[in-house]
């Protein structure tokens, strides 16, 4: 049951504890579900709007800023500098170019996505579950103030003839035949995981050359060349989901992972490139049973 | 690979209440692995004795030189060449992240790729994957796929093995029309030879190269070659021609024929009803 930590309103708590069942699955997926010996209690769902800080008011393109610094939210994470090799040009040449980790967004991402699940996890502790199944989660600007809504929902099952339930309330991305296939390869569920690294990149003025296609006399000797200030930044933005995702595994597995990468441009040579990594963290409680050699099938019909 | 005969069936009940059993998990010893793979792609894998190691990725981006679209005649190599190292780039950077991760290939890789005006982007997402418990081979010996981890299992089960991953890019510029012909033909239905040629000469181009690529890994041939090709949205008197495949060679003395079961579903056909009947 929430305990007395929980901030769920009264009147979910209410709802929660008496009625008749619901859940967001498909009428296949509750086959599935009841097959596996896990019955739905309820649909469950937790939300959560967050606001993220604006740094270095008045600066925020990044153009405000000294050389070498990065806004204070950002200490601590991924900063490359790099340096024009043109000497003093004029005033509007860019003499330095920086990439940095945006540390304070992909805080406020953590802070909002987690709430939002713990909340959820919460409605499911309400019904006695044991764990939450088919999780749907979505990130969204709930308005055009830089506010962003994270919303999450998915099943709530118990496990019938099963342990007491406890707090430790599991969740998965999958449902029915695929979550049925999850336990017979010989993997438990434990928790969806979510990760996001964001990178703001501005420009040098060789790396702006390159990527607008402009005064390629200070650029290059007219032959293509790699990029090197945006290609640190992908791999950056990547390497960093992946290494904070594997940070949550505690030495399981991430299954059926999606590496999502956007790419917005604020203005001429300011990008933020925002990494998000998805995915079932699973744990082994039994070695593969030995299988079969695929027999390939053709179908008549 | 071995021959094995089904498994018993499961009771799926079972399994569930036994991994959450209290003292289940015992065999969790593997260290952590990550993987883009769904559960239908891992037990293929596991079907022929291997298993995903890391999610790995690369991304490279390649500047085209101001100037380069401007209409003139015959081969952009400025972006063939941008296209091209992009693509080698990113696998390379791949390769790299597989090898150090214990992988003795990559399967399952998702490409994408914009070319624009100025630059070329290429990023590439898959999963690295081993023989089970297999040791570290070197950064050389990483094959890079995109066959997904059935039709890698496929081609295994064959006795052929993937390579790598092998491109081929062209671009052409469509040779003007003169004014006089333009004139001639504007009343009539008429083929624009000048964009057919400059397609077959992108085409041929871009399919020699890559099939020079896949040459070039001692491959003997190229699966599941995919083709982009048309006009450069930003350059309409250009066209494009791309293609990539997994470069496959024959690993065993001889092809293994998988010899397919015929199978007749026994579903009931679609029932179809006139809504006026139910009255």
């Amino acid at each position: 049951m929430a305990g007395p930590t929980s901030d769920l309103p009264e009147a979910a708590q209410r709802r929660l504890t008496s009625g008749a069942f619901s859940s967001g699955l498909s009428v296949s997926d509750f086959a599935a579900c009841l097959e596996m010996g896990l019955e739905p209690v309820g649909l469950v769902q937790g939300f959560c709007a967050m606001q993220v800080a604006n740094y270095a008011m008045g600066g925020y393109t990044m153009g405000g800023f000294a050389q070498g610094m990065t806004p204070a939210g950002a200490q601590g994470g991924y900063v490359q500098n790099y340096q024009c090799p043109h000497g003093m040009i004029s005033a509007e040449h860019r003499m330095w170019g920086q990439n940095y980790q945006q540390t304070w967004i992909e805080s406020a991402w953590r802070d909002g996505f987690n709430s939002a699940y713990r909340r959820m996890i919460e409605e499911a502790q309400a019904l006695g579950a044991h764990g939450v199944l088919g999780v749907v989660d979505s990130v969204a600007p709930l308005s055009d103030t830089g506010v962003v809504e994270y919303h999450l929902t998915g099943t709530a099952v118990t496990i019938l003839d099963g342990p007491a339930a406890t707090s430790d309330v599991w969740s998965t991305y999958l449902a029915g035949q695929r979550l049925a296939k999850v336990f017979e390869a010989g993997y438990a569920p434990v928790s969806i995981i979510a990760a996001v690294a964001s990178i703001r990149v501005w420009a040098s003025c060789v790396t702006e050359y390159l990527m607008e296609g402009t005064n390629f006399g200070w650029s290059n000797t007219g032959e293509p060349t790699e990029i090197d200030q945006i290609v640190s930044a992908q791999t950056n933005a990547r390497d960093i989901a992946r290494a904070r995702a594997r940070a949550n595994l505690h030495g399981d597995a991430l299954h059926g992972a999606s590496l999502e990468v956007a790419t917005r441009e604020f203005s001429r040579g300011d990008l933020q490139i925002e990494s998000r990594l998805r995915g079932n963290r699973i744990r082994r409680f039994k070695d593969f049973d030995p299988l079969a050699v695929p027999k390939p099938t053709v179908r008549l019909s | 690979m071995s021959e094995r005969a089904p498994a018993a069936p499961i009771d799926l009940k079972a399994e569930v209440r036994r991994a959450f059993a209290p003292n289940a998990n015992a065999a969790n010893d593997a260290g952590a692995t990550t993987s883009d793979l769904s559960i239908d792609e891992e037990l293929n894998l596991h079907s022929i004795g291997w298993e995903p190691v890391e999610l790995v990725s690369g991304v490279s981006l390649f500047s085209i030189p101001y100037g380069s679209w401007n209409w003139g005649q015959g081969e952009i190599a400025t972006a063939s060449v941008a296209h091209e190292r992009a693509f080698r780039g990113a696998i390379t950077r791949l390769h790299h992240e597989a090898a150090r991760a214990g992988g003795h290939g990559v399967v399952g890789v998702h490409i994408e790729r914009v070319v624009h005006a100025t630059h070329v982007e290429v990023a590439l997402v898959g999963t690295a994957v081993r023989p089970v418990g297999a040791k570290t081979i070197s950064f050389d010996a990483v094959f890079v796929s995109d066959l997904s981890a059935r039709d890698f299992t496929l081609l295994m089960i064959a006795g052929w093995e993937p390579l790598g991953l092998a491109t081929g890019a062209s671009f052409v510029f469509a040779p003007r029309r003169s004014m006089g012909t333009v004139l001639q033909q504007q009343t009539q239905n008429v083929e624009l030879t000048n964009f057919t040629e400059a397609m077959y000469s992108a085409r041929e181009s871009a399919m020699e190269r890559m099939q020079r690529a896949a040459l070039d890994l001692h491959g003997t041939g190229v699966v599941e070659v995919k083709v982009v090709e048309g006009p450069t949205r930003f350059a309409m008197h250009a066209v494009g021609f791309v293609a990539w495949g997994t470069v496959v060679r024959l690993a065993k003395a001889e092809h293994q024929m998988i010899q397919p079961m015929m199978v007749v579903p026994l579903n009931d056909a679609k029932v179809d009803f006139d809504a006026a009947t139910l009255a």
